[in-house]
């Protein structure tokens, strides 16, 4: 019976590939069948709820950039395409083999693949890489951090005292790139495989260049960018001549990508198979959540994705300055109901470090599993700080407009006057991380650059604090978490279970200091069309929809 | 639009005459008159001033009937409807619908609010942001239009290329240019200083773009005035420019006022709608009948009156206003209707 409706199903699948070929459709279907059942070739839409943030490697830094970026700007490391933990293994990209490092632990060494090309046909010299670190850290990367505080030399290149970054030296004529580091960090492979340590051009101008991308080494290249409404990814013809192993050279001729702020009719028009791929970034509206699950069961398929989801309280002024009034946020903050506003994409959770990571606290929340509002009001009380005004920041899309609308109705509650501020999607966190706008609280969230504790302690590192695309909105600056990350930062991933209980109490201090509301974990929704052969495509642990492993039926 | 004062005045005779009107009754009284024998345009008026009252009862219905403000979120809460306790929003995030109770009579939206409650706080705003941009727009539109009207030359010049220039843009991408940013920043204008999240910004970008549609028409009004006699005989008298707009000309360009303002009115409206439905009026969390429908849009397979009894909401009231409006200008000038009539039988032969 099971082998019987399989086929069945086979035969109608053909059947209406061949109608949507006969009467066309959103897509440009051409393309011929691979041996492995689906096609190779055509081409995809895809729809996006928020345009990326910047589509230049050294500047994005939202999920939507880096489904774009990781496919077209190959770093000397990178992840394994690969669904959910092996996705997080880190393997040789445009380097020959993973680094030797030093016995203190400070100096890396990769050797560049040899014969590798741009995609506008010029060589890659290994003195690329120093050139387009410079860079991510000139046009000011919003984790640029990760380079400043630990390559020799980044930071005095950042403030302009060196014209360049003593700690990397680079041979071209072998391709032997050697980084020095000022101090031991465990998670540096990682920052390696970033999407801004993915190689440009030297003498690539050092601005933002979302609007005309620069070359780049990787299966596909971006195209035609329509800022903030439309761009392609199209394959690089070059690419699969450098024969890397492990690292996909693409199905698809091309993904065009369309930005459509209603996440109704983003939904909608995948549902109804006018369009191939929801943003995994966006949330799937209540509304349309049973016909998708019954309609579409074979192509959606709701996958958890290591992050957090948090208010973040500003410590650097009233009234969160205050850790009574933080802690009673906290303590307000009604979890389920987050849950809830997310249509229950989401899993509550009160820890910064997200399940399933290192470090993620099994003790309960310090704020109890439900809400308390007397306690709440209580703290406020005795901060000294009711009747405060808040400006609570927040982005237009759904259902970060309702938290926003939620977490401003909870603020009045307690003892805070406050309101609203909520601006366009791609605008949002490039103006809430920048020192101008120092805002007191507001929406954010984070999902994993990589699959260490640290890069979720950036977002508390006091060190990662920039003038520009800030990513440490509270603005915490604490002698025991710089002292706990100085000790912890260092050791090498390979032994990060050594330190779990260490990383465990430095979470759990954080909760207690409250210096963020962290409310929950997202699910993501892995939603497609039916032209899509969705068992393939792989939805990376960190780059989400996994475009160089999409495949047509 | 010129025409409509001086025709009130000058046919005021014939049409007294024909309204079977007694000697000495004044063209305003004539007008009143006029507009009691039109029953739509009274049928409209009231239902639009019908909204107006249960808009104004709004904290009263909050505070009596549905025990919850309009930005109180309710998301766990539950509520007792036909005895069986019912979550206001679902764990899947759906919310409820409409209980035909005094607590979410019309249901919830996706925070848990009440939407009865919010529609009746957001007519509130929504009114509240058109009667002071008409009153804005009406105030800087007499002023402009009659300066210009009046001094002519340079004065006329300047402003008429002002108003030129705001009239070059469509009205709701000026207003959205001008919603997003101030929205950001709020206004800032001397002693002027208004919190970006406060109604009298939308009422302030409205009120502004709506002048050049008042003004030009006034100002085309008064350069027919001012060469009238009565304005001469003004000037003769001793009677210096200041003096003739205010006792003169105004008198005369006033029922022109006054017909524009309901449909000032209904447009102030209609636009603060779109401006709150594309974000950049009035901001949430505060509601407004655009920015509920906005809000509703999401949910629209399933809960289509989150987006529907707003929507109805706004017609029901830029209709009873238009309507009345347009009964108004009829009253004040009987000529029109006939014109209007007229042109349109030349049009359909």
């Amino acid at each position: 019976m099971r082998v019987w409706i399989r086929g069945a199903a086979a035969i109608a699948v053909a059947l209406l590939m061949a109608a949507a070929g006969c009467g066309g459709g959103g897509s440009d279907n051409k393309g011929s069948t691979s041996g492995g059942g689906g096609q190779e070739g055509g081409t995809i839409s895809v729809l996006m709820g928020t345009a990326p943030d910047y589509l230049d490697p050294g500047l994005g830094y939202t999920t939507q950039s880096a489904e774009a970026t990781w496919i077209s700007y190959t770093p000397l490391l990178t992840y394994r395409h690969e669904t959910g933990q092996a996705g997080g293994e880190l393997m040789p990209g445009l380097a020959t083999g993973q680094p030797q490092v030093s016995s203190d632990g400070k100096t890396y060494t990769l050797t560049l693949r040899r014969g590798l090309e741009f995609s506008d046909g010029r060589p890659v010299r290994a003195s690329d890489f120093r050139y387009t670190i410079e860079r991510s850290i000139r046009v000011n990367w919003g984790g640029k951090s990760f380079y400043t505080s630990y390559i020799a030399g980044a930071a005095a290149y950042d403030s302009g005292d060196a014209s360049d970054i003593s700690g990397i030296t680079t041979d071209d004529a072998t391709g032997r790139i050697t980084i020095r580091l000022t101090e031991p960090y465990g998670a540096f492979p990682n920052v390696l495989a970033f999407p801004s340590s993915g190689l440009v051009p030297s003498g690539t101008p050092m601005r933002n260049l979302s609007n005309d991308p620069p070359p780049g080494v990787g299966p596909y290249m971006i195209t035609n960018v329509s800022p903030n409404r439309s761009f392609t990814v199209r394959r690089n013809p070059r690419f699969a001549s450098f024969n890397i192993p492990d690292i996909p050279t693409g199905h698809l001729d091309a993904v065009n990508v369309k930005v459509i702020s209603n996440t109704q009719s983003e939904a909608q028009q995948v549902l109804n198979n006018e369009a191939d791929v929801f943003d995994a970034g966006d949330t799937l509206p209540p509304s349309l959540l049973p016909q998708i699950e019954s309609r579409a069961s074979d192509r959606f398929e709701r996958v958890p994705v290591p992050s957090t989801y948090y208010f973040f309280l500003n410590t650097t002024k009233p009234p969160f300055n205050n850790l009574k009034a933080r802690q009673a946020v906290n303590y307000a903050i009604d979890r389920e109901a987050m849950v809830r506003l997310a249509s229950g994409f989401l899993e509550p959770s009160c820890f910064f470090i997200p399940r399933g990571l290192v470090g993620h606290p099994t003790s309960a929340c310090p704020y109890g599993d439900r809400p308390d509002l007397a306690r709440a009001r209580q703290l406020v009380q005795q901060s000294g700080m009711a009747g405060t005004p808040v400006t609570v920041w927040g982005e237009e899309r759904s259902p970060r407009r309702e938290y926003v609308d939620y977490y401003t109705d909870l603020l009045n509650k307690i003892g805070f006057k406050a309101t609203e501020k909520i601006i366009a999607d791609a605008v949002y966190f490039p103006t809430i991380g920048n020192a101008k706008t120092d805002p007191q609280t507001g929406f954010a969230d984070w999902i994993q650059d990589f699959p260490n504790p640290s890069d979720y302690y950036l977002l508390m590192d006091a060190r990662a604090i920039q003038p520009t695309n800030n990513q440490n909105f509270s603005k915490v600056d604490d002698p025991f978490i710089q002292k706990e990350l100085k000790r912890l930062n260092p050791v090498p991933a390979t032994r990060l279970d050594s330190v779990a209980d260490d990383w465990t109490r430095l979470d759990e201090y954080t909760a207690r200091q409250a210096y963020v509301a962290a409310y929950g974990e997202e699910s993501m929704p892995k939603f497609f069309s039916d032209r899509i052969a969705f068992d393939s495509a792989v939805f990376h642990p960190t780059y989400l929809n996994d475009w160089a492993t999409f495949q047509l039926k | 639009m010129a025409t409509v004062d001086s025709t009130v005045r000058a046919g005021a005779t014939a049409a007294r005459d024909a309204d079977g009107g007694a000697a000495g009754i004044g063209p305003y009284r004539l007008a009143l008159r006029r507009l009691r024998r039109n029953k739509a345009a009274l049928a409209f008026g009231a239902l639009f001033a019908l909204i107006v009252v249960l808009c104004l009862c709004a904290p009263l219905y909050a505070d009596r009937i549905a025990h919850t403000g309009p930005n109180a979120n309710h998301v766990t809460d539950t509520v007792m409807v036909g005895g069986v306790s019912k979550d206001v929003v679902s764990p899947t995030g759906q919310p409820l619908g409409p209980t035909w109770h005094g607590r979410f009579l019309l249901g919830a939206d996706q925070n848990g609010r009440d939407i009865a409650v919010r529609l009746l706080y957001g007519g509130r705003n929504s009114l509240e942001v058109g009667a002071l941009a008409t009153l804005l727009t009406m105030v800087l539109a007499t002023i402009v239009g009659i300066a210009a009207g009046y001094f002519r030359g340079v004065v006329d010049g300047v402003l008429a290329r002002i108003l030129d220039l705001i009239w070059a843009y469509p009205v709701v991408l000026l207003g959205i240019a001008l919603g997003t940013s101030l929205a950001l920043g709020g206004i800032a204008i001397g002693p002027l200083q208004l919190q970006g999240n406060s109604l009298l910004v939308p009422a302030f970008i409205i009120g502004i773009v709506y002048i050049p549609y008042v003004a030009k028409p006034i100002r085309g009004q008064v350069l027919g005035l001012r060469e009238q006699e009565f304005v001469d005989a003004a000037r003769v008298g001793g009677a210096g420019p200041l003096r003739i707009m205010w006792s003169e000309i105004l008198p005369n360009v006033s029922s022109t006022l006054v017909v524009f303002v309901p449909l000032m009115v209904a447009n102030a409206i209609l636009l603060e709608a779109a401006l709150s439905y594309l974000g950049a009026g009035v901001q949430p969390p505060n509601p407004s009948w655009g920015t509920m429908i906005s809000d509703g849009i999401r949910l629209i397979p399933s809960a289509m009156h989150l987006t529907f009894v707003p929507g109805a909401m706004l017609v029901l009231a830029v209709l009873g206003i238009n309507v009345f409006g347009d009964g108004v200008r009829d009253a004040l000038d009987p000529r029109a209707k006939v014109r209007l009539e007229e042109r349109g039988e030349e049009a359909s032969r």
